[in-house]
């Protein structure tokens, strides 16, 4: 293992086997205790985990971080008997909570003392009520319902849900989906709360609504554990343990891993962007947040202040409807657009200019709501508008056909199981090009093509359901492909996905945008948009409120902030010294140049 | 996507005790098996718009009307080719129209409009939650309930990613209506085999989440809804008990039947 | 039949169940749920699911037929027929799985051969006329519609999803659930049924004899054709609710105890 694990404020732990070192008697034990623990899948030769030891102190925040597949939300099962009473397997080792061993103990009967929190919010919520739905767990221990009804409150008002008690859970948004989840672990009142990637697939609003809630449950003495790819979210954290492979890499809290940004890397994780910044700058402390940052880098450098309140003037939106290049139509616009569902009062948009031109990256932008689906939908002919007018290649969609529909604008789903059916990945492919009507060694043609593309022709014969979320991903991005669409529209491409699967996914974007085809990506992930689209267009209320350049998007923190768009961490930072920078790459050299 | 009949609402028959409910429709069920002719029906047709007019369930009415109209026409129509009684009006092989026809056709037509009623009130006032405690309550196993609200709370999630799968496939050049009946049926299976194994994803997921959670913790769960029969309860179970006593004594006093002549 | 009480002893069973529930309710909708006939029947490939899900989630397949069903009938509007819309489903999601283990012990239920698909075929028609019969026979017992519509559009609805759409979609799913180790056999520890065995014939025989003769009985009543000289004269008039009702009754019985056996 790599890492001092004795840092200063756990140097007892090599002293004693027990967390107050300082007391001659052990006062409590560890709130979770992993002795050698390993755990293979079924009859899987390759270990899942692999000798995993881990002591956490009651009261702490641990944070379990590591690339898919590494073994993270395996350990934390072993917690309440998931694994192995639940998943089938071998084991070995010896788990503790709170001093007991949890050999031949059920599932159930552990719900009492560590609360989960699963990533999948759908497959956790079982009730039509939200307060039905924080009582269930308790029901299921027969409390009584007058005790029932005491405990509801104060776990909905915990993650901020008070007033909710009433609400459908499937009316409610991911975030409020997740904090749910929250509140029903908490109404059980464990020791250990344990929450398995519970912002994987969130958007950036509701992975701050999760997380400010996770800070909010810290200090009541109940031990958290949380399991993430990100790290950008856990320099909250008291510790960090790292996993590769199944085995524990790394354990020690989260400044000495962002230290290490090598190591970062080699386990497959982003490095913070602030981290990123300030190692690059040669500067060895760690910043938690930007205020930090900015103090420990004026520390080492001499730069200029913010651009004055309103420096980036917040003018109309650059109208970019109609606008085409000589002699060509756009690929596809749409004018005026407006659009209102049959059960809704009010439209879902309005009035919307739109032009999108061969070769464009876009990312399309807004709070969840904002009408970007629905905008993506009508390009792509799915939704028919209720007023305004939609042009492809020039020509009223009426003019143009169906063609829309058959290949043309290929739109990419945000789940891509939603379209993967066929028993192979090849079949998958040939499935789009043969409804075109296209002959066998057509179709066999550009099943060839596009697997080579999305580097997928190893798996071709392989069934597409033992593929891993980012080769279906690709996979749904290929099937789409075979159309030979000329605009590819991309519904939130990367969730889900970790960090190098991410990478891997927007490289394969912009090399298809490098090969002529047009992107309208939907995201929510601001440093996609700020390493990948070259033009932004932002939706609020179903209106268009911008359309125009990345950087000129970003330079407009007023209007982010009201689009509930967060900053990447490196540009804001940048706008403390009166420029926007797109990277953490680029404010260093800025920084370097100006200093 | 809104497919649920349940309106929000504080009023008198949402108050009702769920095992009251379910007594409700067991009594509206009694009431109108014992009677054919479509003028006995009516207090009971009565009774509902009253109830629907408290509970402030008519725009469910109003929003399954065609589904009243097609159930009463329906109904009639095909009970005119097996109810071959009375003076014959129009007499084919297949359909024989006479008055009593007519009226018997109507009358099980009505009744099976006044069931739908019924399932109306009882859906608009009544939560999934309720309906799993009042069935717990009349000694369906707890288990079972929980699997009847799980799936009525899956429905709405696997309506959705089958409306996405459709819409995904279309952009795929995949055309659904095309062929004849057999042929459009085997055209379901790129949307069904997405949402299947959508669907066995979440499987493992649900059950270690229900686990996670204490689901079989041990003892006859409690629960947050079931509480004691008020006295607006009661009242309610002796209206109802008199409504069912009245309908059988229409039928013992002969005025439910059709008489052919 | 053990199986269908003890099977509520496991959450995956109980999730597989409410998951076939959903299924079954749920595919049919967004391809409109056009009435058939309004007030009998809709045209429902939706009825492939329930067999699909017999073969792979057995038990939990049969509760979650019979719990779809009422959530399909809680869209039309409960009624007293439900008590036997709810059996009905029950037995068409039971039947399938249990005498595929019986005929083709062991082998998957992907009708790959002309032999295996006749197995199939014979099993699922063993299934429809269960389910409509019990359907049938209530909803006339009950003056509601009459056996001989009902009973006969539930077998070809059943069939017809039984025959066109179910046989892929087992293509597709079964080697996939079979990988992922969620076929109830793998979850309840069920061992193969070793075939044979006398109480299994008889089970067998009585189940497709009582189920045959039910809609027969059921058909030439209900629809004047036959009259059965055992009961008073009275009864014999349409529209033949109580005669429908004890004429069928005994073949009923005679599947039900029969089903009960194998």
């Amino acid at each position: 293992m790599e890492g001092d694990r004795r840092t200063p404020s756990r140097q007892a732990q090599g002293l004693s086997d027990c967390p107050a070192a300082s007391a001659n008697a052990c006062p409590a034990p560890w709130a979770v205790e992993l002795r050698r623990v390993s755990f293979a899948y079924g009859a899987s030769a390759e270990p899942a985990l692999c000798e995993v030891t881990l002591k956490i102190e009651p009261g702490t925040m641990l944070g379990v971080v590591g690339a898919s597949g590494a073994g993270k939300s395996t350990l934390v099962k072993t917690l309440n008997r998931l694994v192995p009473a639940f998943e089938a397997g071998r084991f070995e080792g010896e788990v503790r909570v709170g001093g007991r061993r949890l050999d031949g103990l059920r599932v159930c009967e552990l719900a009492r003392e560590v609360g989960m929190v699963f990533q999948d919010f759908e497959a956790q919520l079982f009730s039509t009520n939200v307060a039905h739905e924080v009582a269930f767990a308790l029901e299921q221990f027969a409390l009584a319902r007058q005790e029932i009804a005491r405990r509801i409150g104060p776990a909905l008002s915990a993650v901020g849900l008070a007033g909710f008690e009433r609400r459908d859970p499937t009316t409610l948004s991911g975030g409020e989906k997740q904090r749910l989840a929250i509140a029903c672990a908490l109404a059980t009142e464990p020791a250990v709360l344990v929450l398995d990637e519970p912002t994987t697939d969130l958007d950036p609003q509701g992975r701050a609504e999760v997380f400010a809630a996770v800070r909010r449950l810290r200090g009541a003495g109940r031990t958290l554990i949380i399991v993430e790819h990100d790290l950008e979210e856990l320099a909250v954290c008291d510790r960090l343990a790292l996993l590769k492979e199944g085995r524990l890499t790394f354990e020690a809290p989260p400044a000495e891993l962002f230290a290490r940004p090598e190591l970062v890397a080699r386990c497959g994780l982003r490095l913070p962007d602030l981290a990123a910044v300030l190692k690059q700058l040669g500067i060895e402390e760690i910043a938690r947040d930007v205020d930090e940052a900015e103090a420990l880098v004026r520390g080492r450098y001499t730069l200029p202040g913010p651009a004055p309140a309103g420096g980036s003037p917040e003018g109309p939106a650059p109208g970019r409807a109609g606008q085409t290049k000589i002699g060509r139509p756009p690929l596809v616009e749409v004018r005026q657009l407006g659009l209102a569902y049959p059960a809704s009062a009010s439209e879902a948009l309005s009035a919307v200019d739109l032009a999108v031109e061969a070769g464009e990256f876009v990312a399309l932008v807004g709070k969840n709501g904002s009408g970007k689906s629905t905008l993506a939908k009508v390009l792509a002919g799915l939704l028919e508008p209720s007023r305004g007018r939609l042009l492809v290649d020039g020509k009223e969609r009426s003019a143009a056909g169906r063609s829309h529909l058959k290949g043309d604008i290929g739109y990419v789903f945000q789940n891509p199981d939603h379209q993967i059916f066929a028993a192979s990945v090849e079949e998958e492919i040939r499935f789009g090009p043969r409804n075109l009507g296209l002959s066998h060694r057509q179709t066999a043609e550009r099943a060839d093509q596009v697997l080579a593309a999305v580097g997928l022709d190893a798996v071709r014969q392989r069934d597409p359901f033992l593929l891993s979320k980012g080769e279906r991903q690709r996979l749904a991005v290929a099937a789409v492909l075979a159309l030979r669409p000329r605009l590819l529209i991309l519904d939130e491409p990367t969730t889900g996905l970790d960090y190098r699967e991410q990478r891997r996914m927007m490289a394969l974007v912009a090399e298809l945008n490098r090969q002529g085809i047009a992107i309208v990506m939907i995201t929510h992930t601001p440093w996609l948009v700020a390493d990948y689209a070259r033009r932004v267009v932002l939706l609020d209320n179903g209106r268009k409120r911008f359309d125009g350049p990345v950087r000129e998007f970003l330079g407009r923190p007023q209007m982010l902030a009201e689009s509930a768009f967060g900053l990447p961490a490196a540009t804001a930072l940048s706008q403390r010294f009166g420029t926007t920078a797109l990277s953490a790459g680029e404010l260093v050299c800025w920084i370097r140049k100006h200093s | 996507m809104p497919i649920y009949l349940y309106i929000e609402g504080e009023s008198w028959l949402h108050r009702l005790h769920p095992v009251v409910k379910v007594w409700a429709l067991f009594a509206a069920f009694w009431s109108v098996y014992w009677v054919d002719q479509p003028l006995a029906l009516v207090p009971l047709g009565l009774l509902m718009t009253v109830a629907a007019q408290a509970g402030g369930a008519w725009a469910n009415f109003y929003r399954l009307r065609y589904l009243f109209a097609g159930v009463v026409f329906f109904t009639a129509l095909s009970w005119m080719v097996f109810y071959r009684q009375g003076t014959p009006l129009i007499d084919t092989p297949l359909v024989r129209v006479s008055r009593a026809s007519l009226l018997f056709g109507f009358g099980r037509g009505l009744k099976l409009a006044e069931l739908l009623g019924t399932s109306v009130l009882f859906l608009s006032s009544t939560k999934i939650e309720e309906f799993g405690a009042g069935l717990t309550r009349l000694g369906v196993p707890y288990r079972v309930g929980f699997a009847i609200t799980l799936a009525f709370r899956l429905v709405p999630l696997f309506i959705d990613s089958a409306l996405t799968v459709v819409q995904a496939q279309r952009l795929r050049g995949y055309e659904f209506r095309r062929g004849g009946p057999l042929a459009r049926m085997r055209r379901y299976v790129p949307v069904v085999v997405p949402v299947f194994m959508e669907a066995l994803r979440k499987a493992n997921a649900m059950a270690m989440a229900l686990e996670a959670r204490g689901f079989g913790a041990g003892g006859r769960p409690t629960s947050l809804i079931d509480r004691e029969l008020r006295r607006s309860d009661r009242m309610a179970v002796a209206l109802l008990g008199g409504l069912a006593v009245a309908y059988f004594l229409i039928y013992y006093a002969g005025y439910g039947a059709i008489r052919p002549d | 039949m053990k199986e269908l009480g003890s099977m509520w002893q496991d959450s995956r069973m109980v999730v597989l169940c409410a998951i076939s529930a959903a299924l079954y309710a749920a595919v049919l909708v967004p391809f409109k749920v056009v009435p058939f006939i309004p007030g009998i029947t809709e045209l429902r490939p939706a009825n492939a699911i329930p067999v699909v899900c017999s073969f792979l989630f057995g038990p939990a397949a049969a509760w979650g037929a019979a719990i779809g069903n009422l959530i399909g009938d809680f869209f039309g509007g409960v009624g007293p027929g439900d008590i036997f819309g709810f059996a009905g489903n029950l037995v068409y999601g039971y039947v399938p799985y249990k005498l595929w283990e019986i005929v083709a012990s062991g082998r998957p239920p992907l009708p790959r051969s002309a032999a295996d698909f006749l197995r199939y075929a014979l099993v699922c028609l063993a299934a429809s006329l269960l389910c409509a019969d019990l359907i049938g026979w209530g909803d006339n017992m009950l003056a509601l519609r009459p056996f001989g519509v009902l009973g006969n559009i539930i077998v070809v609805n059943n069939m017809l999803a039984a025959l066109v759409l179910s046989p892929l979609l087992l293509l597709a799913v079964y080697p996939r659930v079979e990988r992922g180790r969620l076929l109830y056999r793998d979850i309840l520890g069920v061992a193969q049924r070793r075939p044979g065995g006398l109480m299994q014939a008889v089970g067998v025989v009585l189940l497709l004899c009582g189920e045959l003769g039910a809609w027969l009985v059921g058909n030439l009543v209900s629809t004047g054709r036959l009259n059965l000289g055992l009961l008073p004269a009275s009864l014999m008039r349409p529209p033949y609710d109580a005669a429908v009702a004890l004429g069928v009754a005994p073949f009923l019985l005679a599947a039900v105890g029969g089903l009960a056996l194998l």
